[in-house]
């Protein structure tokens, strides 16, 4: 259907741009709403339990869910005792109640005068003894001697409300793109609807089945993919489908490993199996996969094509995050840094470049997050300039892709700077509210909806929700460091820590790579490229940090 | 766990990598936006060819030179006025970089930082430029330059407002010949090129006037010397030749008669040191700039030249070259007492709500020479039409100028030059004319110059 009327064609014009206003402060309100109430919702630092010395009745309170104990001053809980071993024990709380499990002591840990093997749980009453140090595990209300912090209202924003604002949006995108080219099309309210049922649904199985309080973080997730999706179908309604198959098989990943997490025992069983699992996975890509674009990642499936690399990612979390009282008793990496060689040489041989990028973060991040050793991240950075040095040295070739990078203007029209230059123009193009869902001219370039979407998200829908969507991935990273204390576990802390971080450090490398900040990599903007690996594993991704949120698995506990 | 919290610290070098990152983007995006959006290749801008949807130029009168209709760019109804404002105006592809529709092709496509290219009603939301550019005089110009090529430049050395600025070989900018980029005979060489403000010339006798000026600071008793010229003089084996023997004549005598036997002299007395500081100060081997485009630069160098070497730059011969701007704006500092008005050919930047973003206005360029020097130098231009090119050619403006006929070899014909302006305060009107291929300057420049002034003063009394 044409519009041919100028005056009712002048109308929607404005009416359009008008809405493309809208978009991004609503976006930048829900966004900040969300992370505003995540921060609210974390646990105060207040003591969960206290510990009483027999001796002199000094009141110790114990501040997180996993806790050390030892003569060492980083020990959470010190032990003023030379008696005491440096890391002594690891306190932790579970589902079952708290555990001590000894981290390898010289003199051994006794609970009610029996020397502790493997985990043993204590209960409010017991004498957990160290060295020469016996300590009483009280409750917080069994002494006055503890004062509480004002407390703070830890109400969520209301989820409903959330997720209504971000279904608004998508309304107004679907409207967008229905008048894309100067012409209605109903074809974008498909993937609307299609948006409108996974993303209703998953919050009545969480808020009415499972009795969650907050929806935050899949909020930020819907907005993104909806963000992603519809722009996408303001340039073909039909590849939006399989992106929105990957958005529901993201979202029931997301689910299964929120399940899968809760059990922390469960999960340090599967690590061994997950690693192998990845290894195998990514021998297999090396078997099957066909060169596509110059790297090999791709294997296909029947009519299904993947990349293996991106679910390799959530393995690699797993193989790499560890509860506090493993970390204690292994304080070697070698295992994990063995497995990251491995997942670095694969993709070597894959020659998936930007990939490599990002596995090397995340091992950078994991590794000092488990170790805190300065020497080991310098050690990992001092290989891996070399082995940089060494590809450049025998592999000419990699240098020139290089070449472009900071003068992409004069190759504008040759293979080093033609697609910077076009994301450049077109996004300076669309201003701060943008040209128009499906009016853009970026979407001709190759890879426009992939590598290059941040130039179509500026060209057609503005800088500001450009902004607003790299704005949301970068507060993903903050709130995850904030609540690395307060989580339940150091597992889910090191865990949300290297998603986020995987994630936003993926975000700079295609934003920076597509605008010549940084060269570029190719590699897809979580949530909002297309690419069906990538939508499902960034749900995974997100699962992590989900699980990293203290009220996650605190409605479980209450309804059983 | 407090380790944790310590260690995660690491996070925030990624934070600030990323917000370095983004500051490095969008400073580009704020500062240089519009230059990434005024792409060739931006379909948003073209469909074939630049500005479809552009703002309109306009003359001082308010003569339409370009606007956007239907998607196309269109010029001037009149065929001499469309070539004559070519290289002012510029072309539809954005060839001539000097050109107007080039250089503010963000403000004429209505570039903003908030919109981007987009206009919310549909339409163009491109800003009108007006010049202060006289269609009517241009086209006069170009008229009057026929076939040959060269270029013309006249400015109100009061006001700085640019009146004339023509510049040949040309084309139609609505008719683009279909041999312009594919010519191998060279009718089209420098057709893109605005000669006023991108080409030099060998100045030839013109350049006296620079030499007169170091004469007259350097010389005290300038005005009682003599100089015998017999047609010719030998300086180092090298034959520096008059057109004929003028005999013993004094310095105003000798600018008047333009001898190159007295100017050599007097230029080797001078030295190297001061002929080149007062070429320095008169703007010699520096660029201009006239609303943000360039020009190109004058040259005088002569280093490590000989006697007679030397001797030929005093004559405006050697290396010595000068661009045409720069000849109009050193008119305009003789005539201002030895500082310029500086010129500007924007008079206002209009949007389509009808806010000016920018506009003309007179202000000072550095100084040239010192007021003293400009105004004998003045005195001895004005003896010169007063005496010898004759009051005729510009009946009651009280010009003062200077001709030249340069000799720019390889057997081609010379260049005429004729620089000058009106001391008369009603008309200050200061101008440079260069005509390629000419045989002397007063036949070529002088004639022009002499129809340019008189059609100019009516406009502007």
């Amino acid at each position: 259907m044409a519009l041919n009327n100028p005056v009712v064609k002048n109308i929607i014009y404005l009416v359009l741009f008008i809405f493309r206003i809208i978009v991004p402060f609503i976006s930048l309100a829900v966004v900040i709403k969300c992370f505003s109430s995540l921060k609210r919702g974390r646990r105060r630092e207040d003591p969960v339990v206290i510990l009483e010395d027999m001796v002199t009745h000094e009141v110790l309170p114990v501040l997180y869910w996993e806790n050390s104990l030892g003569r060492s001053k980083s020990c959470d809980i010190v032990l003023h005792d030379a008696t005491a071993s440096r890391d002594h024990a690891v306190l932790m709380r579970r589902e079952s109640g708290w555990i001590v499990t000894d981290t390898g002591s010289k003199s051994g840990t006794f609970v009610n005068g029996t020397k502790v093997q493997g985990q043993t749980q204590v209960f409010p009453g017991d004498t957990m003894a160290m060295g020469s140090t016996a300590l009483i595990l009280k409750r917080t209300s069994d002494t006055n001697q503890i004062k509480l912090k004002n407390s703070v209202s830890r109400q969520a924003a209301s989820p409903f409300g959330l997720l209504f604002s971000v279904t608004f949006i998508q309304l107004l995108l679907c409207i967008q793109a229905c008048f894309s080219g100067g012409k209605f099309s109903y074809m974008p309210t498909i993937p609307f609807a299609a948006l409108f049922v996974m993303e209703w649904g998953l919050y009545l199985y969480s808020m009415k089945g499972l009795g969650r309080v907050s929806f935050e973080l899949e909020t930020i997730g819907f907005l993104l993919s909806g963000i992603g999706i519809l722009l996408i179908s303001g340039m073909d309604v039909k590849s939006t489908y399989v992106q929105l198959g990957a958005v529901a098989a993201g979202i029931i990943l997301f689910s299964i490993m929120i399940w899968f997490l809760s059990d922390l025992d469960r999960v340090m069983r599967w690590r061994l199996a997950i690693g192998i699992l990845a290894v195998l996975l990514f021998a297999a890509n090396l078997l099957l996969a066909r060169e596509r674009n110059g790297a090999r990642n791709w294997i296909n499936l029947g009519p299904l094509s993947i990349q293996p690399s991106e679910f390799i990612k959530i393995a690699f979390i797993f193989v790499g995050a560890s509860t506090l009282d493993r970390l204690q008793t292994a304080k070697n990496l070698t295992g994990f840094i063995g497995f990251s060689a491995v997942c670095m040489g694969s993709l070597f041989l894959m020659r998936d470049f930007g990939t490599a990028c990002v596995f090397f973060v995340t091992i950078l991040i994991i590794a000092f997050m488990r170790s805190g050793s300065v020497r080991t991240i310098a050690l990992v950075c001092s290989v891996a300039v070399f082995g940089a040095f060494l590809i450049l040295q025998f592999k000419p070739y990699v240098a020139q892709r290089f070449a472009a990078w900071r003068h992409v203007w004069e190759f504008a029209n040759q293979s080093g700077g033609y697609q910077q230059t076009r994301v450049l123009s077109y996004s300076a193009s669309g201003g701060l509210f943008g040209l128009g869902l499906g009016n853009g001219w970026l979407k001709n370039v190759f890879a426009s909806n992939s590598d290059l979407v941040f130039g179509m998200l500026c060209e057609e829908l503005g800088l500001l929700l450009a902004l607003v969507v790299v704005f949301s991935l970068a507060m993903l990273m903050f709130y995850a460091r904030s609540d690395v204390t307060r989580s339940r576990s150091t597992f889910y802390s090191i865990s949300a820590c290297a998603a986020a971080g995987m994630m936003l450090f993926q975000t700079c490398l295609n934003v920076f790579g597509a605008t010549d900040v940084l060269p570029m990599t190719g590699v897809t903007l979580p949530f909002v490229s297309l690419g069906g690996s990538s939508m499902v594993a960034v749900w995974g991704l997100l699962a992590f940090i989900k699980a990293s949120d203290e009220r996650t698995y605190a409605a479980r506990r209450k309804s059983k | 766990m407090k380790t944790m919290g310590a260690r995660s610290f690491i996070l925030y070098i990624f934070g600030l990598g990323f917000l370095v990152g983004l500051c490095v983007f969008l400073y580009g995006i704020v500062m240089d936006g519009g230059n990434w959006a005024m792409q060739p290749f931006n379909k948003h801008l073209t469909s074939g060819s630049q500005l479809s949807n552009g703002g309109e130029i306009l003359d001082r009168n308010n003569v339409i030179l370009a606007k956007s209709e239907n998607g196309k760019r269109v010029y001037n109804a009149d065929e001499t006025t469309r070539r004559a404002m070519l290289h002012a105006v510029g072309d539809t592809k954005g060839y001539i970089s000097t050109g107007i529709q080039y250089n503010y092709r963000s403000e004429l496509s209505g570039y903003n930082l908030i919109t981007g290219l987009a206009s919310p009603t549909g339409k163009s939301g491109g800003s009108n430029i007006k010049l202060t550019l006289d269609s009517a005089l241009s086209k006069l110009a170009l008229q009057q330059l026929g076939s040959r090529n060269g270029a013309v430049a006249i400015y109100n050395y009061k006001t700085g407002e640019m009146l004339c600025m023509v510049s040949s070989p040309d084309f139609d900018p609505s008719n683009p010949p279909k041999d312009l980029d594919t010519d191998k005979t060279g009718k089209y060489e420098g057709v893109y090129l605005n000669k006023v403000l991108s080409s030099t010339f060998t100045p030839g006798s013109i350049f006296k006037l620079i030499t007169s000026a170091a004469a007259i600071e350097a010389i005290p008793d300038l005005d009682s010397r003599t100089w015998d010229c017999n047609g010719s003089i030998t300086i180092d084996g090298n034959k520096i030749t008059d057109v004929a023997a003028y005999g013993k004549l004094n310095f105003k005598n000798a600018l008047a008669k333009s001898s190159n036997v007295a100017f050599s002299q007097i230029a080797i007395e001078l030295g190297t040191q001061k002929m080149t500081a007062a070429a320095n100060a008169m703007g010699f081997n520096k660029s201009f700039d006239l609303d943000g485009i360039t020009t190109s630069k004058s040259v005088y160098k002569v280093d490590g030249a000989k006697a007679n070497e030397l001797g030929w730059s005093g004559v405006g011969q050697y290396t010595d070259l000068t661009n045409p701007y720069h000849m109009m704006l050193m008119m305009g500092a003789i005539a201002n007492g030895g500082t310029p008005v500086k010129p500007y050919l924007i008079d206002r930047i209009t949007t389509q709500f009808g806010l000016t973003t920018k506009s003309g206005r007179t202000q000072m360029d550095g100084q040239f020479l010192s007021s003293t020097t400009a105004d004998r130098l003045k005195a001895y231009m004005r003896y010169n039409v007063a005496s010898y090119y004759g009051d005729n050619m510009f009946p009651g403006l009280a010009v003062c100028a200077k001709t030249g006929t340069a000799e720019i070899g390889g057997g081609k014909n010379p260049n005429g030059w004729m620089v000058g302006f009106s001391s008369d305060t009603r008309t200050p009107l200061a101008f440079a004319v260069i005509v390629e291929n000419a045989r002397t300057g007063m036949s070529s420049a002088g004639q022009i110059a002499s129809t340019l002034m008189i059609s100019a003063a009516k406009t502007i009394k």
